[in-house]
């Protein structure tokens, strides 16, 4: 009985507080009075800070502009330093401007939804990836107007890099970082194998062949060392690529995956996995892989060779200083270093209702003084944890030059000091899928080919054949509006 | 409250006569204590890797220990710093709140509704409310989105739970299949004594249904707690968050970059899970100790 | 059973008492219908015109009639994440009501001192974030160390790839899915307390055994709840998403690929928002829905015959 009064009481207050809350959502919302009271005290600022403006323009009459108001920014997250620090640097050159910042990478169905209803932020931080599938739809501002006016020298971005944003003559976005791929080897394997570091030659197939073969450790027949990892499927394109081909013409409009050098080089790539017992077996194998962790695949010597992607480097600086690593270029068959280069780009939206901020900050975020103020305050925070610094990479060459050339300094690490020379020397040799309005769809059609024939449901040339049939409808399909 | 108050009060559960019975060996009630055990332990194992792998060092995190060596704390410290926890908190807990209790009261009337009276179109309009179940809700994202967009609801808490005010076919469902399962006796009993319907739902539907009603508040507690999408998608400002929203932000922040730092992303989880734990551990037994002191059941 | 039928009254009077029971129950429907026509009903008829058109959501949607419909028919991805989601419903609906219910007699039966801790522990695999479980999982599922063929190994099977062989793909996570029905085991021990305790004693005294009163009192009892978590958890898995998404297709991916691991609902959340075809995904959203209607009738039909309500 008492529990049941109790219950009812519970009940009463329930609805009470609901009601409460739905008259007060519905007529006098107290987050509403704040923010009209936070906006009026805004614009008592603001009106304070045109003043000054006003002042300061009697002065010096030749600013264009100036860049105030508010900036509306989605996708980027203030996380490391690397990120603060150069924020900062945009907070200091332009005081006026009221940042407000949507934490967390961007999320399709959170943009998506906002541009379908109008609700544009001003400007936006992506893989570079989807940036043409928005600017083909009009989703983005095309950015000749922004560099002109605010004078950006396009010149300093990495050719690759500014390729991958630019659709059908256009630039919409200012590139960012710069990932690129180079050979980790595990000299304890070679080592062990009686391999010579000669040996990890890319350029030569026959040779990586039995390279892998030899690196491969069998033991009661389980695999317990992978020769050479290819990386499938997503390090297809630069098999390719180092097969002397390419997936997508240059203008994103036609799929070459049917071209027999992309068969070619999904075959080879796919045979690697064949001497550690067939790639289900090579997959839970390295599934088991520590992989972020003091005892990875190279320091338990579970792995030969890999292509990697060079934040790699950073996690095992970290978690395994001592490892003994060998950091080489990845060659084209004809003896040329390759690298594959993806990255994030910032872009704005059609709708924005603060170019003049947007721009300015993409100009400023990315300049070689912001990179080098951030790149800075890492060193200055490694050299305190008593770690090594591994250099952060760019898709801005001025500023990569005085971070590699200036800020960094030999650690003392021979192998790292070796890996970071390597990595700085291969991101001239990059290259990037070209841009496409279907590029999603693009890239899911040649990796669902790649994982059937590792699954052995088909033949390379019978995927490829079928993945080229589905990438080109949907580019056809995408082009087409 | 006692209605059938004449009835015979058993004190002893199922299990207890299972217990007396002189059939059952020791034997048996061993094996069952260890089934029991063993299962248990396979159900908690999840939540234990997941407080294990958060108290680790980053270059321990995904490693077969079940015991941190060293234990890190400095994990739950760097997420405390790293963002403002207690903000989010309240949001959740306000919006957890408000959602759960909304469609508790919304869905019993409804649910009251659906299966006491007899009215024509009632099986189609039933058929109705479970067909909204059924389209997946991807597709109904962006109108809904406008919806709420038209009544200036965008970056408010206000479209994370509101739409619960109007009932949801789960529960709906839920509770109709309780109500169902009253004798319908009583009600005619208290018509026959001049309750109106109103009264005859408060009265005697609502205490006869405490069980169900809780269960639906825990549940809806537990959804809204975890529910991403939509915080994500109306949310802008960073103190309207809640915490599965902060910690996506958080995933965004220390997962990627080149940090990969797994062990403040899964000390967050912790810090996000835990309230839940200590909910449901009261909640569970309010309701299920709670129903014996209600009428039918002496 | 009801007092109404054995009533007789004049006609006039039933009508008057039909109106005024009509009115009253709309009364208590009104907060779903004016949500149903705001939030269900607009968006439903927004997404049913949407797929007859080609729809990007950056750009004003095209009228095309049919065409998403024929595309639909010509789609092999269609048919194989069709077939994956009914596999996985097929096996997940069956065990899952069963691995429930033994769970919650067993519960039901535990002493009550250490019901909550039990209760708790059972429920905690449904409290945890689903990143968490996926990346448990996939440890447990490896096929080398997971803990799952380790156990198996034990009696002497030869585990399978729980993650890279297509065939085994969703048994594992059918098996992880089980680890989560939480849900469904509260709802059973809300209705085992249901049941009136005299009917179990009535029986006793009538020398009735365990196994049957379970199957002639409990099971009866019940039968309103287990056709509630049988037709929910139909149509909940047969919208499987977010741990799978977690798993195979999101940041932990375990990049093992095929396509048996891509549910329908992950097919079409992926045409909606990263292939930007919004007229397709409301098109296969109709398609899956006309599905899981038609199911459901016929579930609600046979259920005639064996569920069992006090009040009517």
């Amino acid at each position: 009985m008492l529990e049941g009064k109790k219950f009812n009481l519970f009940l009463k207050v329930g609805i009470l507080l609901m009601l409460t809350s739905i008259i007060f959502t519905a007529c006098a919302p107290t987050t509403v009075v704040e923010t009209v009271e936070k906006v009026v005290e805004k614009e008592v600022i603001q009106t304070q800070i045109i003043e000054q403006i006003v002042e300061q323009e009697v002065v010096i009459t030749a600013t264009p502009s100036p860049v105030t108001g508010t900036l509306n920014v989605l996708g980027f997250t203030q996380g490391d330093e690397i990120a603060k620090v150069r924020v900062d640097t945009f907070i200091e050159k332009f005081p006026q401007v009221e940042l407000v910042m949507t934490e967390g990478s961007l999320d399709a169905q959170q943009f998506l939804t906002a541009v379908a209803s109008g609700n544009v932020p001003d400007l936006i931080y992506t893989n570079r990836d989807v940036l043409s599938t928005y600017a083909t739809r009009g989703a983005l501002l095309p950015l000749d107007d922004c560099v002109a006016r605010q004078d950006i020298d396009m010149t300093q971005y990495r050719e690759s890099a500014v390729k991958q944003v630019t659709v059908a003559g256009s630039l919409y976005g200012i590139p960012e970082f710069f990932n690129i791929i180079t050979v980790l080897v595990n000299d304890k394997a070679l080592a062990d194998a009686g391999v010579a570091i000669e040996d990890i030659d890319t350029s030569d197939w026959d040779k990586i062949k039995e390279v892998n073969e030899k690196l491969t450790r069998m033991t009661d027949g389980k695999v317990t060392r992978i020769g050479f990892d290819p990386k499938l499927p997503e390090f297809l394109p630069l098999w390719v690529a180092a097969n002397g081909g390419a997936m997508l013409s240059d203008d994103g409009r036609t799929a070459l995956l049917d071209d027999p050098i992309v068969v070619e080089a999904l075959e080879f790539a796919v045979a690697l996995h064949e001497p550690a017992g067939g790639r289900q077996d090579f997959m839970a194998f390295r599934d088991t892989w520590d992989f972020f962790g003091s005892q990875n695949q190279f320091m338990s010597d579970q792995l030969g060779a890999f292509p990697m992607e060079q934040w790699y480097v950073n996690v095992l600086v970290g978690s395994s200083p001592d490892v003994e690593l060998a950091v080489l270029p990845f060659l084209t068959r004809e003896g040329e270093i390759i690298t594959y280069a993806t990255g994030n780009t910032w872009a704005i939206p059609r709708g924005s209702k603060n170019l003049d901020a947007a721009c300015a900050f993409m100009k400023t975020v990315t300049s070689p003084e912001a990179w080098t103020a951030a790149a800075q305050t890492r060193a200055d925070m490694r050299a305190e944890e008593g770690t090594t610094f591994t250099g952060v990479y760019t898709a801005n060459k001025l500023a990569d030059q005085i971070i590699f050339g200036e800020i960094m300094q030999p650690s003392g690490s021979e192998v790292f000091d070796a890996a970071v020379k390597v990595l700085v020397e291969v991101q001239d040799y990059a290259f990037s899928m070209p841009a496409s309005p279907a590029g999603s769809e693009f890239k899911q059609a040649w990796q669902d080919a790649v994982n059937r024939v590792l699954a052995g449901e088909q033949t390379a040339a019978e995927a490829l054949a079928q993945a080229q049939q589905e990438a080109q409808d949907a580019l056809d399909k995408a082009w087409s509006r | 409250m006692n209605i059938e108050s004449g009835k015979t009060v058993i004190p002893t559960t199922f299990w207890n006569k299972i217990y007396n019975n002189n059939t059952k060996s020791i034997a048996s009630k061993t094996i069952y204590i260890l089934v029991l055990l063993f299962v248990t332990a396979l159900f908690i194992l999840p939540f234990l890797w997941l407080i294990s792998a958060s108290l680790k060092i980053r270059s321990e995190v995904f490693n077969f220990e079940w015991i941190p060596d060293p234990v890190a704390w400095i994990n739950y410290a760097k997420v405390w710093e790293a963002v403002p926890l207690l903000t989010w908190a309240k949001n959740s807990v306000l919006v957890g709140f408000l959602a759960a209790i909304a469609v508790v009261v919304s869905c019993s009337l409804v649910a009251f509704g659906f299966s006491y009276f007899r009215f024509p179109g009632r099986d189609f309009l039933f058929g109705l409310v479970l067909g909204t179940m059924m389209l997946p809700g991807a597709v109904t994202l962006i109108p809904v989105y406008m919806v709420w967009d038209k009544l200036g609801q965008i970056n408010s808490l206000t479209p994370l739970w509101a739409q619960n005010l109007f009932g949801s076919a789960f529960y709906i469902f839920l509770m109709r299949q309780f109500f169902l399962s009253l004798p319908r006796e009583l009600f005619e009993a208290a018509r026959v004594d001049g309750a109106s319907y109103l009264q005859m739902w408060y009265k005697i539907a609502l205490p006869l249904t405490q069980t169900a009603m809780i269960v639906v508040f825990i549940f809806e507690f537990k959804a809204s707690w975890a529910e991403l999408q939509k915080s994500l998608i109306y949310l802008q400002n960073n103190m309207l968050f809640t915490l599965p929203r902060g910690l996506k932000a958080i995933l965004d922040r220390f997962g990627q970059g080149g940090e990969m730092q797994w062990e403040i992303v899964l000390a967050a989880s912790v810090i996000v899970t835990i309230p839940m734990v200590i909910l449901f551990f009261m909640g569970q037994r309010y309701f299920m100790e709670g129903i014996s002191t209600t009428g039918r059941k002496g | 059973m009801s007092v109404l039928q054995n009533e007789i009254r004049p006609k006039k009077r039933i009508s008057n008492l039909q109106k005024k029971e009509t009115l009253a129950a709309l009364g208590f429907i009104s907060p779903w219908i004016i949500g149903f026509i705001v939030f269900t009903f607009g968006p439903m008829i927004a997404s049913l015109y949407l797929s007859l058109t080609e729809y990007d959501i950056l750009r004003p949607p095209l009228y095309v009639g049919l065409d998403n419909y024929a595309q639909l028919l010509k789609d092999p991805k269609i048919a194989k994440s069709l077939y994956n989601s009914f596999f996985y419903a097929i096996l997940h609906v069956p065990l899952a009501t069963i691995v429930a219910l033994a769970m919650a007699v067993v519960l039901n039966n535990v002493p009550r001192r250490a019901a909550g801790f039990f209760r708790t522990a059972f429920y905690l695999p449904s409290i945890t974030p689903s990143v968490a479980i996926g990346t448990l999982w996939l440890w447990l599922l490896n096929p080398r160390i997971g803990l799952i063929n380790r156990g198996l190994e034990f009696i002497g099977i030869n585990g399978p790839n729980w993650i890279a062989d297509p065939n085994w793909v969703k048994p594992g996570i059918v098996l992880m899915s089980l680890w989560s029905v939480g849900g469904t085991i509260i709802i059973y021990l809300a209705a085992l307390r249901e049941v009136p305790k005299e009917l179990y004693e009535a029986s006793r005294i009538d020398g009735a055994s365990n196994w049957k009163q379970f199957t002639k009192i409990t099971l009866p009892m019940i039968s309103g709840s287990i056709f509630f978590t049988l037709i929910v958890n139909t149509i909940g898995s047969l919208q499987i998403f977010s741990e799978v998404y977690t798993m195979y297709f999101g940041q932990m991916n375990a990049s093992t690929g095929t396509d048996s691991a891509l549910f329908f609902v992950i097919y079409l959340f992926r045409q909606a928002f990263e292939f930007l075809n919004m007229g397709y995904a409301s098109a296969m959203a109709w398609v899956l829905f006309v599905i899981v209607m038609v199911l459901t009738v016929i579930q609600m039909a046979f259920s005639k015959r064996w569920v069992y309500y006090e009040g009517e």
